[in-house]
């Protein structure tokens, strides 16, 4: 528990954290201090001075609370009047020579220069003289678009690619009012993070070339979930909308505070990998090349299942652990082989020591936990006298050459379950659509051991079945989501003090003491 | 009036040379700065009262005490010569007619603060002053006053010299460390201050080149015969800059506390003939303009200067008669302080430019008198609201301009265009 510090704001006494900023002191209890350049991931700096607070009997006596430590006994003042004062003319002088193009700025709805404007300014514009114009629509490269006139400066953008990436492509050219965040003439973006400088931009000077003008904020639902790009397991925001006559459809995916797994912060390829939720789906049953209703499909399924002399089901490390549940649980019942193989989902080198992780799925380490063995060995031996693969969503095309996957297909008929066309369905004898994340829910754990879980964001017009309804019906036994955990507790070991009902925000970190912490 | 401490070998021919310095007694004090305490020395400065020239006025001796005492880390002086501020030229003198006296002054700074490194930040423009100091600092490296050892003492001390690219702000203390560290010349947020946290986060003292020119005189002659010179708060020497209007513009060393209207006559030989004062600029462009009759009583130095609510600044002192436009010079002014803003902080950076616009409408004759009404009360929203005082330097003189010349802004905006000049 970290030390707390009695002080006053407003002659109000509080009971806040000691030794961080009064911004983030402060606002821990409810009261908010309005700042635009402080970022809690990229420190203090102290250029929008709309921190500014009164301090009593300080010397001195108006300090920018970005700056300065709670401390004990200290009179913070936020809503005297010559502190109001303050705010309301720094926004005033953040508003000159701002476009206040709100109606076609993306950052309209979301934006702190139009809420603290309610909030703290409010006057009608005294701009009589012609505003400073700067450059707009300037390719940064990496799919960010500068926007110089809404730019306040805050320089969170610069100070994140020198911080965070230490790449450093940004900086701020010129002085005074000709003051412009730039790259340098022939070195745009480049770096696996750059797209967070939009969210990090607390007004609409950065923007995605892939979501702008395409959805205004305030008819975006905000769903939390997790990144299933790779195995780092990185907590976001889904934000989708369904638009009048249309179906319900994923604009972009943000990054969501998880101290204990990605920070502030999110890669740009995770950050993308939303498209494959939208587009390319598997939407209909697929019988011998003809497109069927999914009854059709698991009829046809059932049929091959009860033919075949060997099957082999192939998990994804992708699925969830309840479904890789129900998936083991039928596969015992079926007399089927399991196996996990998919090494073509492990890009080798490409981890970066920060977020990126080699391995491009989302729930591997739960393979270990539920003893599902994930060699080419164990999938080669598997396969060598099946005549039957069911794969459950495993992109059998990643891990094996278009040739080995021929060979095996010439002796095998292959199923697939899953959620996207591609080589699979269109190899498959039969295909099944499913749900994908966006539209399930379920447990994850990442490659540092965390377990986490995410609800159902997206709901479509005409929804698919999900992966343990569509395992029920082929003659699964495990019945839903719920029974799966109770099942999962139940049976695994390293799960027992967990309870899966409840798995906290943060997610769960399964290492011997992190378990005993949380079950106490 | 005039009298010659740091001006003494200014009219001496070749005196910038070290044998022509030394024959006149330039680096005659090191021996006995040697066999002080390091402690000693600073208390010495302390009594003698000299305070920082750059326009501040603080105890130099009394920023020296400020660095912390058990430091493992490399203490270093910043000589302050970004001498920038419009009317302002008198360490420029010292520069190219006396360099020695500056490297004789570090040195015994240096001794006093234990620093082995000092850096003269030196302003851009200033090409035959930094020739001028290189040359001499070469000179001193080559006659053994620095390097390795110094005057045959077991002291380090090396000089580097660092010239600015052009901006005001770097003369501001932590923008001229950010400069010489190779960034961005923006001020830092203080605290820490530079005595704690300075050059590459470092303790470091910066004091102006004049400041530390009047180190020699202070160690060799002792504190009394240095307080011998001006009032008892503000004692000592300046070198004065007299521009403006008047018919003997130029640079006088004078004693500090010499009443400002006797020394415009008498010194720098008054307004033109058939011209009236109009006002005086006391210390450079940012402090806030002098009437006549204010100037009445006030004398040359900091407590004269802060009673008649302006600054004794930098000891720039410009002439102001009946054929200057006002309202051009406010132009003129904000021009200045806007361009040199270094576009860190928002009230600054958006807040100058707006002045500047709205002055400019009033002089095109499209401004109204809440123009002006508007002008003093950004002045007040910018002023003391950002990490540095480059915009009160602005704002404090653009509103005495406001405030003592107000008729001069309302006859624009009432169509009575002015045929006075700018300066």
């Amino acid at each position: 528990m970290a030390d707390k510090v009695k002080l006053f704001v407003n002659g109000q006494e509080v009971e806040v954290e000691s030794g961080k900023n009064l911004i983030d002191a402060i606002g821990a209890v409810g009261i908010e201090i309005p700042h635009l350049c402080y970022h809690p991931a990229l420190g203090a700096d102290g250029n929008c001075r709309m921190c500014l607070v009164g301090i009593e009997d300080g010397r001195p006596p108006i300090v920018p609370a970005c700056k300065t430590k709670a401390a004990e006994g200290m009179k913070v003042l936020l809503d005297a009047d010559h502190i109001k004062k303050i705010q309301h003319d720094v926004m005033e002088l953040e508003l000159i020579n701002h476009p206040i193009d709100c109606p076609i700025c993306d950052q309209a709805g979301e934006c702190k220069l139009q809420d603290y404007y309610m909030k703290y300014d409010g006057q009608k514009s005294r701009m009589t003289v012609k505003p400073v114009m700067k450059a707009k629509k300037l390719d940064f490269g990496a799919g960010v678009v500068h926007d110089q006139e809404r730019c306040i400066l805050c320089a969170r953008c610069v100070r994140f690619t020198r911080q965070i990436t230490k790449t450093g492509e940004l900086g701020i050219v010129n002085r005074t009012d000709y003051a412009r965040v730039n790259i340098f003439p022939g070195r745009p973006l480049a770096n696996r993070y750059a797209l967070n400088v939009v969210d990090l931009c607390p007004v609409g000077a950065m923007t995605s070339s892939d979501f702008r003008f395409k959805q205004r904020a305030w008819f975006l639902t905000k769903s939390p979930s997790i990144c299933q790009g790779c195995s780092k397991g990185c907590n976001i925001f889904i934000d989708h909308n369904r638009e009048k006559y249309k179906d319900d459809v994923i604009y972009r995916y943000r990054p969501r505070l998880n101290e204990k797994v990605n920070g502030y912060f999110i890669c740009d390829e995770g950050r993308m990998t939303y498209k494959a939720e939208n587009d390319n789906r598997l939407t209909t049953g697929i019988v011998s090349g003809k497109e069927t209703g999914l009854s059709e499909a698991v009829e046809a399924t059932r049929r091959l299942i009860s033919e075949a002399k060997k099957t082999v089901f192939l998990v994804s490390p992708n699925n969830t652990l309840e479904q890789m549940y129900a998936i083991k649980a039928f596969a015992a019942e079926a007399g089927a082989a399991l196996s996990g193989f998919s090494d073509g989902y492990i890009q080798e080198g490409d981890a970066d020591g920060y977020l990126i992780q080699d391995d491009k799925s989302a729930n591997r380490a739960s393979f270990e936990l539920l003893g599902i063995e994930g060699s080419k060995d164990g999938f080669d031996k598997a396969v060598a006298d099946a005549d039957l693969v069911i794969s459950f969503n495993n992109d059998l095309s990643k891990s094996l050459a278009e040739a080995d996957l021929n060979a095996l297909l010439e002796k095998a008929q292959l199923v697939y379950i899953g959620t996207s066309l591609g080589t699979c369905a269109s190899k498959a004898a039969v295909a099944l659509p499913i749900a994908s994340y966006s539209e399930d829910c379920g447990s994850l754990i990442n490659i540092d051991q965390v377990l986490q879980q995410f609800a159902v964001a997206v709901v479509k017009n005409e929804p698919a079945a999900n992966l343990i309804e569509v395992v029920q019906q082929l003659g699964g036994s495990v019945a839903g989501v719920k029974e799966a955990r109770a099942g999962l507790m139940e049976s695994v070991a390293a799960l027992k003090d967990v309870n899966l009902e409840e798995v906290p925000e943060e997610g769960i970190a399964l290492t011997d003491n992190e378990v005993s912490n949380v079950a106490a | 009036m005039q009298v010659q401490v740091l001006s003494a070998r200014f009219d001496i021919p070749d005196a910038h040379k070290i044998e022509v310095a030394k024959e006149n007694g330039a680096y005659s004090t090191l021996e006995k700065v040697f066999s002080m305490q390091p402690e000693e020395v600073i208390e010495l400065v302390k009594s003698s009262g000299l305070r920082g020239r750059g326009g501040a006025g603080f105890p130099t001796g009394l920023k020296w005490s400020f660095l912390p005492k058990d430091i493992d880390k490399p203490v270093y002086l910043a000589v302050n010569s970004d001498e920038s501020e419009p009317a302002t030229f008198k360490d420029r003198y010292i520069l190219v007619k006396d360099p020695h006296m500056l490297i004789e002054g570090i040195i015994i700074c240096c001794y006093a603060i234990k620093s082995n490194a000092a850096y003269i930040y030196i302003r851009g423009e200033y090409t035959t002053q930094v020739k001028a100091l290189q040359a001499a600092i070469d000179e001193a490296y080559e006659a053994g006053y620095l390097g390795d050892t110094i005057n045959g003492r077991d002291y380090k001390l090396d000089i580097t010299v660092h010239r600015g690219a052009g901006a005001y702000v770097c003369g501001e203390e932590t923008a001229l460390l950010e400069s010489i560290e190779g960034k961005k010349g923006q001020p830092r947020s203080k605290p820490p201050f530079p005595a704690v946290e300075g050059l590459y986060g470092c303790p470091t003292i910066i004091n102006n080149v004049q400041s530390i020119a009047s180190l020699p005189f202070i160690l060799t002659n002792g504190a009394d015969a240095y307080k011998a010179y001006g009032t008892e708060k503000s004692p000592g020497t300046h070198l004065f800059g007299i521009s403006g209007l008047v018919n003997k513009p130029g640079m006088y060393e004078l004693p500090l506390g010499l009443p400002i209207l006797e020394v415009i006559e008498k010194v720098a030989g008054g307004v033109r003939d058939g011209h009236k004062l109009k006002g005086i600029i006391p210390g450079g462009s940012s402090t806030p303009v002098i009437l006549p009759d204010e100037a009445e009583d006030l004398t040359l130095d900091y407590e004269s200067m802060a009673a008649h609510k302006t600054m004794f600044g930098s000891g720039g002192i410009v002439v102001l008669d009946d054929t200057v436009d006002m309202v051009k010079l406010v132009e003129n002014l904000i021009y200045f302080y806007h361009h040199e803003s270094c576009g860190q902080c928002t009230p600054c950076r958006e807040g100058l430019g707006w002045m500047l616009k709205i002055v400019k409408k009033i002089i095109r004759g499209e401004g109204e008198v809440a123009d002006i009404d508007l002008l003093l009360e950004l002045c007040d929203n910018i002023e003391m609201k950002t990490v540095c005082v480059l915009s009160a330097a602005c704002t404090m003189s653009t509103r005495s301009y406001l405030n003592k010349f107000r008729h001069e802004f309302e006859a624009y905006v009432n169509g009575g265009a002015s045929t006075q000049t700018a300066m």
